[in-house]
């Protein structure tokens, strides 16, 4: 549906982004996902039209749209802030780009009206100033702007950054449900990795410009192919070669003591897992406990790695600080990371798969 | 909020004190003067009477300057809103070759305006004018007299008033959210449906207000129709003055003032009632900075440039010439002819070592730097007590300060004419018509509003915990006022003093109605130079003294905004003048409007 070929975007001296390839599937929700600056916004303007890449190619639908302007791409967009036109009511909104098109008036009435009801715009809200409406709808009235036309595809840019963490999460799920309502294959833009993973049908990490990974939430997240993907997604403890070498002692699994390694905080456990298992245990000193009333957090110090863990609050033993405490975990949860390549080890094939 | 009631308000003694004073000046300068004016009007014998309406409608000559009044008011309306959209849009919204310096040449106004224009103009393309000699030798058939009347009065204030078009309308334009015009591409808007039908809607309200500021700035005209009007053009203010210079038809003065002052309190009504219709701006919380946009007809696109070049040209060559020709010798200013030879600095020399040439601006100096520090040290305190009690009592003290907002200075140098033109209890029995203090009060009088408006919003920016903080560890009012709150609101303080000074500097349509005999400040005897009175000397003086209040007047422009955008955001210390309430150039507008401007409400 989407190819992004070889795309290369500079400002003046500045490379935003020094060499792209995407290739988002029909009906697919696609997202970008990094931390500020990392070129996702970049990459989607680029694919908007917004901005012109200096090498490479895009294609919506099997055509070349390299060339053309934003409104000859089919593309619907819904801005950050939506960018509602603040001097026109919401019709007027929503019917702003049929009139552009010079559709006649009982044609765009019947279109917006239609699209309106499809996301829930009521008529009595139709008539409203936007800023009379509440974020949510506010929302509802982007998408509604963007689908009229439409386009093709529809590219979301942090749509949800400026909202309360309530109503983000509300209308997480409503953004989620008109994108599977629709069918329309959606490119999003966030730097929350809780909205990424939720929400995707494939994500793509970016940092600095680079593409570390494309994947479906769970294999981004288990199978994270670079170190810094490991990091950004997720909470995780760094582990020592000490510890590792412990591990390696007690289990024989053969886990390289030269590479970065890492373990997720909910693959540790102070207590062995019911039917045993390959867990093992590795003895250590509680360091820390912060209580958060679903769960408590742990950090456990052993063989010189800070091992940060979850423990449920349903009654069980809390050990206080100070006491020892053994950690449970699998060998092959273990992530590991060489830092010239800054691929995981054995994993480096799966860095940017392309479908 | 602790003692912000009014019973609270008495049982401080600076309160009191601040509070006796401010009653004091405002009964005596700002209530009873206008009041009078009215009495004059309406009850010249102490009981009612039409008779000066009866003597204005039967005066053709009132009848006509009333009409005249009105027609430039709404010409005025059009044409400054057509060049000042325009120039705000070649500077900020379309991408355009040498858009810098196009943007210096419109600013140019900010530097010189008011008579110092209306002067410059007419020295260039008036009867005896530079650019006048010069084409009447290349078309003899021409009228001499052909920049005159109220065409030549609409061109010069037309150009002299874009000013609030480059202050309010760009400041506008910046605060729109570029999102919402990349959305408009997005669905297929061309750059000219997005300029209809996506910015210029974003700017009605800002648009709105600088209509009103044009209309009264034309209503009030004073200088332009005196300098460049002629015969067949006088306008109100100029009225007012001539039948305020005989007894016999004061009421009548009284009365057109009276009806200048209605206008401007109706026009300024509509003003707040539309802005109170509706905001335009973000609703969103985060927006994207504007970006330039190109030109996409190849067509539209020379038309454009030609235009914003030619108007470039228009702007300039004034300033230019003034600048050029304060060089010159005599000869040279009579004939327009202008050779490398004939530049000199004498004209200089003889204006700063002459007795004659140098009193005037020292006259114009000492006045308004009196005036700017008497206004911006009184206010500290008020606007310090304004700013910390809200209630009912500190709202009426507002509303009174904001009088000379309100009503045309011609009304308010009546009003202190008649009341103070025999011995007044209010002023300890003395007579001040006639005296150097009452165009010092005059001057003070005129400042108020703008200077509370900015000192008000200078302390509300100052954090309320440091005074909080202060006041804990056991620190008086005074004590907090003087080692807290003085220190941070002082640059600011510094700031509006300067820009008071500018504004005063060239002042006109206050002294030629309150100014001594003697001493007369700089506005007048620029206004007689342009008479012929002087001669070509005089001419000569004038364009120095032009080119001397250029140089001041740029200077503190720089000093005021230049350094504080250099400073990086970084900076911790307060902008000397609040960003939000930027007020406009010191001379900004031909009418002497221009204490209006910087209260205008607009956002």
């Amino acid at each position: 549906m989407i190819r992004l070929d070889n795309i290369e975007v500079s400002f003046g001296d500045f490379t935003a982004i020094p060499h792209l390839d995407l290739h988002v599937q029909p009906g697919e929700f696609f997202t970008l996902l990094g931390p500020s600056g990392c070129g996702k916004t970049t990459a989607l303007r680029t694919l908007a039209g917004f901005i012109q890449p200096s090498a490479g190619t895009v294609h919506v639908d099997g055509k070349d749209v390299t060339r053309l302007p934003s409104d000859k791409r089919q593309v619907g967009m819904v801005f950050q802030n939506y960018a509602l036109f603040p001097s026109m009511s919401v019709w007027e909104n929503i019917a702003f780009g049929l009139r552009v098109r010079k559709e006649k008036p009982a044609d765009s009435d019947r279109l917006v009206r239609d699209i309106a009801r499809r996301v829930e715009l009521s008529d009595d809200q139709l008539s409203k100033n936007v800023a009379e409406l509440s974020g949510g709808q506010q929302q509802r009235v982007a998408v509604a702007r963007a689908l009229v036309l439409r386009p093709k595809i529809l590219l979301l840019d942090e749509p949800l950054s400026n909202l309360d963490a309530k109503l983000r999460h509300q209308l997480r799920q409503q953004l989620k449900d008109l994108q599977s309502q629709f069918g329309i294959t959606t490119v999003y833009v966030t730097h929350d990795q809780d909205e990424a993973l939720a929400m995707s049908d494939r994500v793509a990490v970016f940092n600095k410009g680079v593409v570390e990974q494309v994947g479906t939430p769970q294999e981004i997240y288990d199978h994270s192919a670079t170190e810094f993907v490991c990091n950004f997604i997720g909470d995780s403890s760094a582990l020592t070669p000490e510890f590792v070498a412990e591990l390696n002692r007690l289990s024989g699994a053969g886990l390289s003591t030269d590479a970065s390694s890492y373990l997720r905080v909910e693959k540790a456990s102070l207590t062995p897992a019911a039917d045993g298992g390959t867990a093992v245990g590795l003895p250590g000193t509680v360091v820390s406990r912060t209580y958060h009333g679903l769960h408590s957090r742990y950090l456990v110090r052993s063989h010189g790695a800070d091992i940060r863990l979850l423990v449920r609050e349903d009654g069980g033993p809390q050990p206080e600080p100070g006491s020892p405490a053994t950690v449970y975990l699998q060998p092959e949860h273990i992530l590991q990371y060489h830092h010239a390549a800054r691929n995981a080890v054995e994993r480096e094939d799966q860095a940017v798969p392309l479908p | 909020m602790s003692g912000s009631t009014a019973r609270s308000m008495v049982r401080s003694p600076f309160v009191l004190i601040v509070g006796a004073c401010l009653t004091w000046f405002i009964t005596a300068f700002l209530v009873w003067p206008n009041v009078n004016v009215l009495m004059a009007t309406f009850f010249p014998d102490g009981s009612f009477s039409g008779r000066a309406a009866e003597k204005l409608f039967s005066s053709q000559r009132a009848m006509k300057a009333l009409g005249n009044s009105f027609l430039l008011a709404v010409a005025l309306s059009i044409t400054v809103n057509l060049v000042g959209i325009f120039v705000v849009l070649v500077t900020h919204y379309f991408r355009i070759r040498g858009s810098r310096i196009l943007f210096l040449g419109y600013a140019s106004t900010f530097i010189y305006g008011g008579i110092v224009l209306a002067a410059g103009y007419k020295f260039i393309y008036g009867d005896k004018g530079i650019v006048t000699s010069l084409l009447v030798k290349v078309f003899p058939a021409l009228d001499p007299g052909w920049f005159s009347g109220f065409f030549a009065v609409l061109v010069v204030m037309t150009f002299a008033t874009t000013t609030n078009h480059m202050l309010f309308v760009a400041n506008a334009l910046k605060g729109v959210d570029y999102q919402t015009i990349e959305a408009a591409r997005n669905l297929g808007a061309s750059t000219w449906t997005i300029l209809r039908r996506i910015v210029l809607p974003m700017l009605k309200p800002t648009l709105f207000a600088v209509t009103i500021l044009s209309f009264l700035t034309g209503l009030g005209a004073l200088s332009a129709p005196q300098v460049l009007g002629g015969r067949d053009f006088q306008t109100i203010t100029p009225m007012i003055l001539t039948f305020t210079n005989s007894p016999t038809s004061r009421d009548l003065a009284a009365l057109l003032a009276v009806i200048l002052g209605v206008a401007t309190i109706l026009m300024l009504a509509v003003m707040s009632r539309l802005e109170k219709g509706g905001t335009y701006f973000s609703v969103s919380k985060v927006s994207s900075a504007l970006e330039k946009q190109d030109i996409t007809s190849p067509v539209a696109n020379v038309v454009v440039h030609a235009v914003a070049y030619l108007l470039f040209a228009v702007y300039t060559l004034p300033v230019v010439l003034i600048v050029l020709y304060s060089f010159a010798d005599g000869a040279a200013i009579q004939t327009g002819q202008l050779s490398l030879g004939s530049l000199t600095v004498d004209n200089y020399v003889r204006v700063l070592t002459q007795q004659s040439g140098l009193r005037p601006f020292v006259v114009s100096v000492v006045y308004s730097a009196l005036a700017a520090l008497i206004a911006v040290g009184g206010l500290l305190f008020v606007a310090r007590l304004l700013q910390k009690y809200r209630n009912w009592v500190a709202t009426v003290f507002e509303y009174l300060l904001h009088i000379p907002w309100i009503l045309p200075s011609a009304l308010l140098a009546l009003g202190l004419i008649i009341s103070y033109d025999h011995p007044n209890p209010l002023v300890g029995g003395a007579v001040l018509t006639g005296t150097t203090v009452i165009l010092l009060i005059a001057f003070v009088t005129v400042k108020i509003p703008f200077t509370l408006r900015m000192l008000k919003a200078s302390f509300a920016s100052v954090n309320s915990s440091l005074e909080e903080a202060a006041s804990i560890m056991g620190a008086k009012t005074l004590y907090v006022f003087r080692r807290i709150l003085l220190p941070l609101v002082l640059p600011a303080a510094a700031a509006i003093a300067a820009l008071n000074f500018n504004s005063l500097l060239d002042d006109y349509d206050t002294a030629i109605f309150l100014a001594h005999p003697l001493v007369q400040p700089l506005g007048l005897v620029i206004k007689a130079n342009t008479d012929g009175a002087e001669g070509v000397e005089g001419v000569a003086n004038t364009f120095v003294y032009t080119v001397l209040l250029m140089v001041i007047t740029g200077v503190t422009m720089y000093l005021v905004y230049g350094r504080s955008r250099q400073k990086g955001p970084g900076s911790k210390r307060l902008p000397a003048v609040p960003p939000a309430a930027v007020p406009p150039p010191a001379v900004s507008s031909v009418s002497g409007e221009d204490s209006k401007l910087p209260a205008a409400p607009v956002r």
